[in-house]
């Protein structure tokens, strides 16, 4: 484990490395928005579309985390469990959520469609999923409630890029670290807002990968 | 009799004690303090066993402050060190001793089903539970006992009458007249009886000052309303509306009427038969006493013509293997064995606020409402809703509110970690009302007689301290 489970350690937010680079997408005059590349194959399926996400809001660290190879999510998790670990103080956790709404990229309006809306949170939470061409899932989401947004982007963090399986397999108690004391993991309810995220996370991805199973055999 | 040991007063010395006989004034608290005899030998005059000097009365006790040390879960700190403010009464209430000790002394001592036994501890808990009967019945003044039907809480009792008297009343095109600021409880049973049955929903909007809009009610009503179902006072709204007006226009169109009561029986006086009303719910938790039970109030004649709701023991008269035939009311609306332990603690709870007085709980609300409310509206950013409290205008006390560019979430995250304070936030079961106002959720104080100014000062305090942390992030 690298260095950033010490108590001074600083959560690194996603950096570029991390996500496979996309040369096709080096335009700088559209960073602020996402960028789809559509898939060679099979334009029926919207599950083949190419998302990137570029982060402009935050800086490049100057040490970036030290990890040999792409991290896989439970190594991601180890580092944000020991990173909200380090904050005892509901204040610090809260402060730290704050800042790391700050950092979620920005969301198309048009996005914010019922169809994309987590139901039975309190707060308002948009979430887009999708799967890129080599099965992996991609996340966009946006809240407007700035403790949710903090939430949402480590749930990002963690899981945009993953496997398809990854996403589906990931256990919900893993994240009490983090919580800033609403709810404990185990109790359901639309309080527990990011709870719910996750879950609509998961739940969109089994559906993506039925609809990618289903559509192998429709391929001519 | 409550003691009142535990009840710090500040006293300038010990013969300046209030004469425990003697009430200052019509809102303050006959205080009974508990003193042994050797203490009252030294104090100057009567020579009576209680203290009783004549000196002239220190300030009255607020009655907030001379009930909390029934409460013993108010006095507690949260995790981070901080007192808990409790500020989520609408939610829930907090129970007195008097009603955890009537639970316990109930499951301690005569634990029984009831009304079929022959045995001692059977009779004696079929006569605390149907005592409870009547004291729920006295405090809302039914005229009989049979009146009042246990259920697990309002919700219950609510569905209870559409399942039963709705089923068998209402035809295709009859009308139900709700408003938009209804609590889910008092919604979606009649959404379920309208696809059951045909009957349509009506619904009554909000006036400029956010109350419903009874002028509205009244031109809905027509000969196709079968029921008017109203709240009496709004858990977000904090109006309160002109029940015994609204019964009357109900069955001068040949409707009947059912009230939710759930935030007007814990905090007021209510007199069914005054108010003429057919049907009346409330729940046992928000007043004090334990989850699990709550009641509905039916008048006898309509009552006896429902047909049963659930099935089951109790409710009965005869089982045959085709077919039975059933009790009267109430045992015909209450299969199964009851929450015997939690109405008894219902039946306690009444005592203890009978003891204090109805009329001066909700004299102390107002104002400790209208002070809330004064100072909630004084925050910059702060929108709260429902009417403004008037001479002509009594508000709950209770205040539904959000802050201009702050989730209401957020707000009350920061408020409990790290200021110890309990409000609610979210839509408070009245989504079609928040979607009315065009939001999407909101925070909310509400009190009861066991706070204090002091708790309404420690919220307003951790507001701006709130509010200063979310606007330094910005």
């Amino acid at each position: 484990m690298n260095s950033a489970s010490t108590s001074a350690s600083v959560f690194r937010p996603p950096t570029c490395s991390i996500l496979p680079p996309q040369p096709s997408i080096s335009s700088n005059s559209n960073l602020s928005r996402i960028q789809y590349k559509r898939a060679k194959t099979n334009p029926r399926s919207i599950s083949t579309i190419a998302l990137q996400i570029s982060h402009p809001k935050h800086l490049t660290p100057p040490d970036p985390p030290n990890f040999s190879t792409l991290p896989t999510v439970s190594e991601k998790l180890e580092t944000l469990v020991s990173e909200f670990r380090s904050l005892p103080e509901p204040i610090d956790r809260v402060k730290r959520l704050l800042h790391y709404a700050s950092l979620l990229p920005e969301f198309e309006e048009s996005g914010r469609v019922e169809s994309n809306r987590v139901t039975g949170c309190t707060a308002q939470v948009w979430l887009e999923v999708v799967m890129d061409g080599e099965g992996r899932m991609r996340f966009r989401v946006d809240s407007d409630s700035e403790i949710t947004k903090g939430f949402c982007y480590c749930l990002i963090w963690l899981l945009d890029g993953a496997a398809a399986g990854e996403v589906v397999d990931f256990r919900i108690d893993d994240l009490g670290e983090m919580n800033v004391g609403i709810l404990p993991i185990r109790a359901s309810s639309r309080v527990n807002t990011w709870h719910n995220v996750l879950l609509g996370m998961q739940r969109r991805t089994k559906a993506l990968i039925m609809e990618s199973d289903n559509s192998l055999p429709l391929l001519q | 009799m409550r003691t009142m040991e535990g009840v710090a007063l500040k006293l300038p010395s010990f013969s300046q004690l209030i004469n425990p006989n003697q009430l200052i004034n019509r809102t303050s608290l006959n205080l009974r303090f508990n003193f042994p005899k050797s203490f009252s030998s030294s104090s100057s005059s009567s020579s009576s066993p209680k203290a009783s000097l004549s000196v002239p009365a220190a300030a009255p006790v607020s009655l907030g402050h001379s009930t909390r040390p029934d409460f013993e879960i108010l006095h507690q700190k949260v995790p981070n060190g901080s007192k808990l403010v409790y500020l989520d009464n609408a939610a829930t209430s907090q129970k007195p001793s008097a009603v955890i000790d009537a639970v316990n002394n109930y499951y301690r001592s005569y634990n029984s089903n009831v009304h079929r036994g022959i045995h001692f501890l059977s009779a004696r808990a079929t006569d605390e539970y149907e005592m409870a009967r009547k004291k729920v019945a006295a405090f809302i003044n039914a005229s009989q006992s049979s009146e009042i039907v246990f259920t697990r809480n309002a919700t219950e009792a609510i569905n209870l009458v559409a399942y039963s008297w709705g089923i068998s009343n209402l035809k295709p095109k009859d009308e139900i007249v709700v408003t938009v600021a209804e609590h889910h409880s008092a919604i979606v049973p009649w959404q379920l009886l309208s696809e059951k049955t045909g009957a349509v929903l009506k619904f009554v909007s909000l006036t400029e000052d956010e109350v419903p809009d009874v002028k509205m009610l009244q031109e809905t009503l027509s000969n196709k309303t079968k029921l008017v179902v109203v709240h009496h006072v709004s858990n977000v709204l904090a109006s309160v509306l002109p029940i015994k007006e609204i019964a009357k226009w109900a069955h001068d169109t040949g409707a009947r009427i059912l009230v939710d009561a759930c935030q007007s029986v814990p905090h007021m006086v209510v007199d069914v038969q005054d108010l003429g009303v057919d049907f009346l719910v409330a729940s046992s938790h928000k007043m004090c006493g334990p989850t699990g039970v709550g009641f509905l109030y039916g008048k006898s004649e309509i009552l006896a013509s429902m047909p049963p709701f659930l099935g089951g023991g109790e409710m009965i008269s005869d089982v045959f293997l085709d077919h039975s035939t059933y009790a009267d009311p109430p045992s015909r609306f209450e299969a199964g064995t009851p929450a015997i332990g939690e109405a008894i603690g219902l039946g306690a709870a009444i005592d203890y606020l009978s003891e204090i007085g109805m009329q001066k709980i909700h004299d102390y609300e107002v104002e400790l409402g209208n002070y809330l409310y004064e100072n909630l509206r004084k925050v910059p950013g702060v929108g709260i809703y429902g009417p403004a409290p008037s001479q002509t205008v009594d508000r709950a006390a209770l205040c539904s509110f959000n802050v201009e560019g702050l989730h209401p979430t957020d707000l009350a995250t920061f408020l409990d970690q790290q200021h110890g304070v309990a409000i609610r936030s979210g839509h408070h079961c009245a989504q079609p009302l928040h979607r009315y106002l065009g939001i999407n959720a909101s925070a909310r104080a509400s009190l009861y007689f066991y706070n204090t100014k002091e708790d309404v000062d420690d919220f307003i305090r951790a507001l701006d301290d709130t509010i200063g942390f979310f606007n330094s992030f910005k």
